[in-house]
């Protein structure tokens, strides 16, 4: 027992002691090693006498962990890359606010602003949404490479696409986003359901769309850019291509309230914006779009550069604020209406498909009818987008006082909506192709 | 209850070794309950110094419980339990000095026969030396001293019982409990260990309980008996004034094979008549009191058939089974509707009967006894 | 009647010791495990943006389809994965420990090898094999034009269960059957049972303290592991039901917390069931230092249909690490049944920096097992050999570790003590001692079954033998029970230690620096990016074999250690 505690007390002792060198400044972050590699070495070499410590977390865990030990911070920097959760630590508190010494950083990348405009947080890199497929797996089933959402409703794409759930990844969450602000809440979400029709999975992480589609699990992912970018770049066989419709956002970095070694975290942020910090973005492995424009110059051939790629230019206008308000509301629907009912939305579309393969080249109006029904109610929505941001329903999420029930009913009454809708669509398309056969 | 120490009674007296350094043991009013079960009644008894007591009774009859109880393995829920005139009762297992020995003998398996032996010495701190010493006599008194250094898992069961006994007595203790010591060993060795633990006891002169299911054993090696039944004793005495004395038919039919005839009090012609059946009936002597549930007893050996002549009651009946046990015939004989055994001493030549015959059991009136439950 | 309160009375005291203990061992669990657990999980009984106690969540639980489906569906694969890991464990623990049979220990050390699977690159290896599209469906696929869905849906969830959960029935069920006095079997032969009825009737009823150990183990971490269903993208199961509230909706909403409180409920309740069962029976086996079940030899054709069995379970179970092994050599493996084409790069990126990693997994598995351990020991020793009131309950607060996601508990320790500040302002959440804590809290309920298991089987006789020779309590648990429980306490530690190795859930939460990591922490860091899955591959061998060696020098010493206790040889 004696020898435990000794053994115990000294190694507590020695865990603590790599603490108390100064110039130690500590990032909690959701980048991988990859990542956050080549920025350690390249900001120590050059700046002599400061340490960057990483601490890898999940964006979620990251803000839980700054949430938590807030009473007494040891973290310098937030680093990530949905916006939201930044948001969300601003709204805590839990951020200082600095002016970067950087000179030349544009106010906007696409129609995003890059910055928080109460300079609490700062992008240092620009991230495109978009489709990545296997080209093996593409082959070997016969696809075709999509290029747009659109595509992707397409039947010969059934089973075949992968997308993170919008309630697990910032990033995905920001896809969704755009697609509801882009064609419109309900059109939106009928494009999102018929897509969901081809899923095989919806992924727990964001990592886990790339990871299926580099591995030749899954055909198709829904993915940010640079996981894209750097699957290429590491040799898988992977192809990517943004669609006409959606945005791109920056990745963040913030310095922590009352952070202990405040100085060191300026002059990290300092150092990312600066030209050779936004080089390391162009390494095979990071391989993001740099904010400072003047970086481009150095970047490979083929390198996307949203300055001045037309397809970026056309990028639609990002509402924030209207982001933030029903962010939760978003979310939990992809679940309920998605996500938990794949197996009967996957069901219901296959039967649409089954349906609407008969009736090529037939001229039957009934069961056009009865398709364009069993459409409808996949598509169909249990409420309105004015509704989805009215505070009987976001309070439901934050437990505000004007909820007239609670989420878990909320959700409950949502899933059963869904379920019944599915259910009826899948038995019209069904008589449809009865008629057809 | 007071049966002196030293009573004449052959294998005690044969050495008749001093009495000094053995201990008395005194059990007063004990009652034992687990939970809702009362296991152990008003137990009372005294167990004299340099004795070799059994607890003698059918599984189940509480006496292994008051063995643990004077071990410390159990605990009373009333009563006094003195060794040596010490109050044992409030005191921790390992701070009796009653030396056990298990059933199952309980040597450690991860321990050598030497270390097994030398554990109980090593609590007490003895020095190593002395220690050492203790162990090689020990072993060497039950003649386990060239097996010093195997593991209990390489020994006979034989030479297990030994080594727990070595390893009990090697720490001097004030008495010896022994539960069921031999009851793993085949029928053989039992006779020869009996022996030998008798001869132990006697060297050593220690108090000694023996628990013990088997009557063979416990009049064997033993100077007293307590029959135990239900929790309670039955009797306590020697092994002898036992068989011939039983104080009840559990007893009785306990120790040895009794004979028991069922029947009813009758009275004729102001003779008072004990009638087994309506042909047979047997005078009762004056002074016995017949009660409803009082039976007739007798030993096999003590009855005869009528023609050996003698004196004594006449019951009518015929041969039902013949057995040769060597130095006696025993035979099976119906009388009324119950058998009973009649032991009768071979001489080479007799004749001997045969099933089916006639026949009178003769019972001396000195050898019946009268026994309730 | 006053007799009788005197008699309970007497029975219900304690030695001071054991007294000590037991507030020593309900301090531990108060401050390590319970009170950080409940400054989360109190959320389950407030009504979500007020502080008013409720339990009206737990009415909206049973109302929603999806939790009471989630609810019966993880019932469903739990107690299927118990029957498939009993398939898999069972003759691998008989033919090892009732036959002479070559490498019998190397069987040991590899069937433990499931249980120590890294997270995250063991779901790809498993994909990368077993997979829609991996290297066993391409070939099918291929050359008879037909997959198998070995991974999809419930069943799925189910066929890795029990490939990753069998060795705890198999390190149970083996240590219980060295214990077995030969007797018992003899007797049973000679009374002319013989072959499958003999195990059945005999062996496999002696065996069932360490088998009902080893199986409810089994269901109840199959019942609350998130990572598999997550791996296969069953999120319709409670334990990825609560996880993926408690990490997406947030701390504040109560039905994460309502489900882990039904996990833990659960839990306890499967952990006690199987403790009724034992009850009133009496399965001391080590009475009169029996050497365990005697070694028979084997007829050619026994053997021939004993190694082909082993070998099959072994490759079923080991796929996972042959996958990984490969992965750590592959250069890009896409789409194919094998990777495109080998290299040491992976070995190479990850060896400079892995000697840290293994560094702090060492010291930390190791801590936590031994604080693992000698708990487990004490609370085991406390239920089976005390009366002392409320020994129970430590016994139950123990086991609930099991039912408490790693994410709670971190959240839990980071609440509790990252308020509280060493003298020179660190505060103590941040000490990686606290890793240890909560690694060991995570761990302990493994530990415990195996110490509770072992010491089921010692004979009470042979701790009053030694009381009656005039050893003490304390002296009788250190010269007899110890060294007799000493095959269960290692196999606790080999346990505790392994799966401590590679745990990632509370580490994450409460790892402060990269000179801190774990083994673990490395490997989630690596796979995050395409380039890191090679490496972390490499990353993921080290640690399995890391473990392993552990694993096999314990099993080694176990061996010894039955060997100098008992074989007739």
């Amino acid at each position: 027992m004696k020898k435990l505690t000794a053994v115990l007390m000294a190694s507590a002792i020695a865990m603590t002691a790599a603490h108390a060198q100064g110039g130690t400044v500590t990032v909690v972050t959701s980048f991988s090693k990859d990542v956050t590699d080549p920025f350690k070495a390249a900001f120590e070499a050059a700046n002599p006498g400061y340490a960057l410590e990483v601490q890898n977390k999940n964006t979620n865990a990251g803000v839980q962990y700054l949430t938590e030990t807030k009473a007494n911070n040891q973290t310098d920097l937030f680093w990530a890359s949905a916006p939201d959760a930044f948001h969300t630590l601003k709204a805590n508190q839990l951020l200082a606010s600095f002016v970067p010494s950087v000179e030349g950083l544009p106010e906007k990348v696409g129609s995003y602003d890059v910055n928080d405009p109460d300079g609490f947080f700062f992008g240092f890199a620009a991230s495109g949404y978009g489709i990545m497929w296997n080209e093996r797996y593409i082959k070997a089933n016969e696809l075709a490479a999509p290029a747009e959402w659109s595509d992707l409703k397409h039947p010969q794409y059934y089973d075949h696409v992968v997308m993170a759930a919008p309630s697990r990844s910032g990033t995905t969450h920001l896809t969704v986003e755009t697609i509801l602000q882009g064609e419109g809440w309900d059109a939106g979400w009928g494009t999102l359901k018929s897509v969901g029709g081809n899923f095989q999975q919806v992924m727990d992480r964001s990592f886990g769309v790339p990871d299926a589609v580099n591995s030749g699990q899954a055909g198709i992912g829904i993915v940010i850019d640079f996981f894209a970018f750097s699957a290429q770049a590491s040799g898988f066989p992977v192809g990517f291509s943004y669609p006409s419709v959606t945005t791109v956002v920056p990745a963040n970095i913030a310095i922590v309230a009352n952070a202990p070694n405040h100085d060191g975290a300026e002059v990290f942020v300092n150092f990312l914006l600066s030209e050779p910090g936004q080089e390391v973005l162009l390494e095979p492995t990071i391989r993001r779009l740099p904010i400072n424009p003047a970086t481009y110059a150095k970047a490979p051939e083929g390198f996307p550069n949203p300055y001045e790629d037309a397809r970026f230019q056309a990028m639609i206008n990002f509402n924030g604020d209207l982001s933030s308000a029903r962010s939760a509301v978003v979310d939990v629907l992809f679940d309920q209406l998605i996500t938990f009912q794949l197996d009967n939305l996957k069901a219901a579309t296959r039967a649409v498909h089954a349906a609407e393969a008969a009736l090529v080249g037939k001229d039957n109006a009934e069961a056009g009818a009865l398709i364009a029904e069993a459409h409808a109610l996949i598509a169909a929505m249990p409420f309105d987008h004015e509704q989805a941001v009215s505070p009987e329903i976001t309070d439901a999420f934050t437990g505000g006082e004007n909820k007239t029930s609670r989420q878990s009913e909320l959700e409950q009454a949502w899933a059963t909506f869904a379920a019944e809708n599915y259910a009826a669509a899948k038995a019209k398309a069904e008589a449809a192709l009865a008629l057809l056969s | 209850m007071t049966v002196k120490f030293k009573e004449p009674k052959m294998a005690q007296t044969r050495d008749g070794a001093a009495v000094a350094g053995a201990r008395k043991i005194e059990i007063t009013n004990v009652n034992v309950h687990y939970g809702e079960l009362h296991v152990l009644k008003d137990i009372n008894l005294e167990i004299q110094p340099g004795e070799f007591f059994a607890f003698l009774g059918p599984s189940g009859c509480g006496k292994t419980t008051l063995l643990r109880l004077i071990a410390g393995f159990n605990n009373a829920s009333s009563g006094d339990v003195r060794v040596g005139g010490q109050d044992i009762l409030a005191m921790p297992p390992w701070k009796r000095d009653v030396g056990m020995v298990f059933q199952s003998y309980a040597l450690w398996p991860h321990l050598s026969v030497a270390r097994n032996v030398a554990f109980g010495l090593e609590e007490r701190k003895l020095p190593r030396d002395e220690v050492a010493r203790r162990v090689k006599a020990a072993l060497e008194l039950v003649g386990m001293g060239h097996l010093a250094d195997r593991r209990p898992s390489q020994l006979s069961g034989g030479q297990q019982q030994r080594v727990a006994v070595a390893r009990t007595i090697a720490i001097e203790p004030k008495v010896l409990l022994l539960d069921e010591p031999l009851s793993n060993l085949d029928a053989k060795m039992r006779v020869q260990v009996r022996r030998e633990l008798r001869d132990l006891q006697q060297r050593l002169n220690l108090t000694t309980i023996f628990v013990t299911h088997d009557q063979e054993e416990a009049n064997a090696i033993c100077d007293r008996i307590a029959v135990f039944g239900d929790g309670r004793i039955q009797q306590v005495g020697r092994p002898m004034d036992l068989y011939e004395r039983p104080a009840s038919l559990f007893v009785a039919n306990f120790l040895g094979t009794a004979n028991i005839l069922d029947g009813e009090l009758v009275t004729v012609d102001g003779k008072r008549l004990f009638k087994v059946t309506d042909t047979i009936s047997v005078p009762v002597p004056d002074g016995v009191t017949i009660s409803p549930g009082t039976r007739l007893v007798f030993r096999p050996q003590h009855a005869s058939l009528e023609d050996a002549g003698g004196q004594g009651v006449r019951l009518p009946g015929r041969v039902s089974n013949i057995e040769f046990l060597g130095a006696s015939v025993r035979y099976g004989v119906m009388v009324g509707t119950s058998e009973v055994l009649i032991d009768v001493p071979f001489q080479s030549g007799a004749s001997v009967r045969t099933v089916g015959a006639d026949v009178n059991v003769l019972l001396p009136s000195d050898c019946m006894l009268w026994l309730a439950e | 009647m006053t007799n009788l309160a005197i008699g309970r009375l007497r029975r219900f005291s304690a030695t001071p010791g054991q007294m000590a203990v037991v507030l020593l061992i309900a301090a531990f669990l108060l401050a390590f495990l319970l009170v950080p657990a409940a400054t989360v999980i109190y959320v389950a009984f407030t009504e979500k943006g007020t502080s008013n106690l409720t339990l009206v969540n737990f009415l909206d639980f049973f109302r929603n389809d999806l939790f009471v489906r989630s609810f019966w569906n993880s019932v469903y694969v739990s107690s299927l994965s118990v029957v498939w890991a009993t398939l898999f464990a069972l003759p691998l623990a008989v033919i090892t420990t009732r036959f002479q049979f070559r490498g019998a220990m190397l069987i040991q050390t590899l069937g433990f090898l499931p249980l120590i699977m890294p997270p995250f690159v063991g779901a790809v290896a498993m994909q990368l094999l077993f997979g829609r599209n991996g290297s066993v469906n391409l070939l099918l696929d291929q050359h008879l034009g037909f997959k198998l869905p070995f991974m999809d849906g419930l069943n799925g969830v189910v066929f890795v269960q029990s490939l990753h959960y069998f060795p705890f029935i198999l390190i149970n069920v083996s240590n219980s059957l060295r214990q077995i006095d030969s007797a018992m079997e003899e007797a049973a032969q000679n009374l002319g049972s013989s072959g499958f009825r003999l195990f059945r009737r005999i062996i496999f009823p002696l065996a069932m303290p360490g088998y009902l150990a080893g199986a409810s183990l089994v269901f109840v971490k199959v019942f609350d592991d998130l990572a598999t269903p997550l791996l296969l993208n069953v999120k319709d199961m409670l334990a990825p039901q609560a996880y993926l509230r408690v990490t997406s909706i947030g701390l504040a909403d109560p039905m994460g917390y309502v489900i882990s409180t039904i996990l833990i409920a659960v839990s306890i309740f499967a952990m006690w069931a199987s403790v009724a069962v034992m009850r009133g029976r009496e399965y001391s086996t080590v009475q009169r230092g029996g050497g365990g079940l005697a070694r028979r030899k084997m007829k050619r054709g026994e053997a021939i249909l004993a190694y082909g069995a082993v070998t099959l379970v072994l490759l079923l179970v080991l796929s996972p690490h042959i996958g990984l092994l490969l992965l750590s050599f592959a250069t890009i493996w896409s789409f194919s049944p094998l990777p495109d084409g080998y290299t040491m790069a992976n070995y190479g990126r990850v060896i400079g920096e892995s000697s840290i990693y293994i560094k702090n997994t060492l010291i930390y598995a190791s801590l936590a097992g031994l604080i693992d351990v000698v708990l487990g020991g004490a609370i085991a020793y406390l239920v089976l050999r005390t009366k002392i009131i409320g020994r129970a309950w430590l016994d139950w607060a123990a086991m609930s570790a099991l039912a408490i996601p790693g994410v709670v508990l971190g959240i839990g320790y980071l609440r509790t003590y990252y308020g509280v500040t060493l003298p020179d302002g660190t505060p103590l959440a941040t000490l990686s001692i606290m890793l240890v804590l909560a690694l060991s809290v995570r761990r302990l309920p493994y530990a415990l079954r195996a110490c509770y298991a072992a010491m089921q089987q010692i004979s009470v006789s042979l701790e009053e033998a030694a009381e009656n020779l005039g050893a003490n309590k304390r002296r009788t648990v250190r010269r007899i029970v110890l060294p007799l429980m000493m095959g269960g306490i290692l196999a606790g530690f080999v346990t505790s230690f392994s799966t401590a190795a590679v745990e990632l859930s509370a580490t994450l939460m409460l790892i402060q620096s990269n000179s801190e990591a774990p083994i673990a922490y490395g490997l989630y860091m690596f796979m995050q990016s395409p380039a890191g899955r090679g490496p972390g591959a490499a990353l993921g061998v080290i640690a399995v074999i890391l473990v392993a060696v552990c694993t096999f020098a314990s099993h080694y010493v176990i061996e010894r250690s039955q060997k100098a206790m008992g074989a007739r040889k």
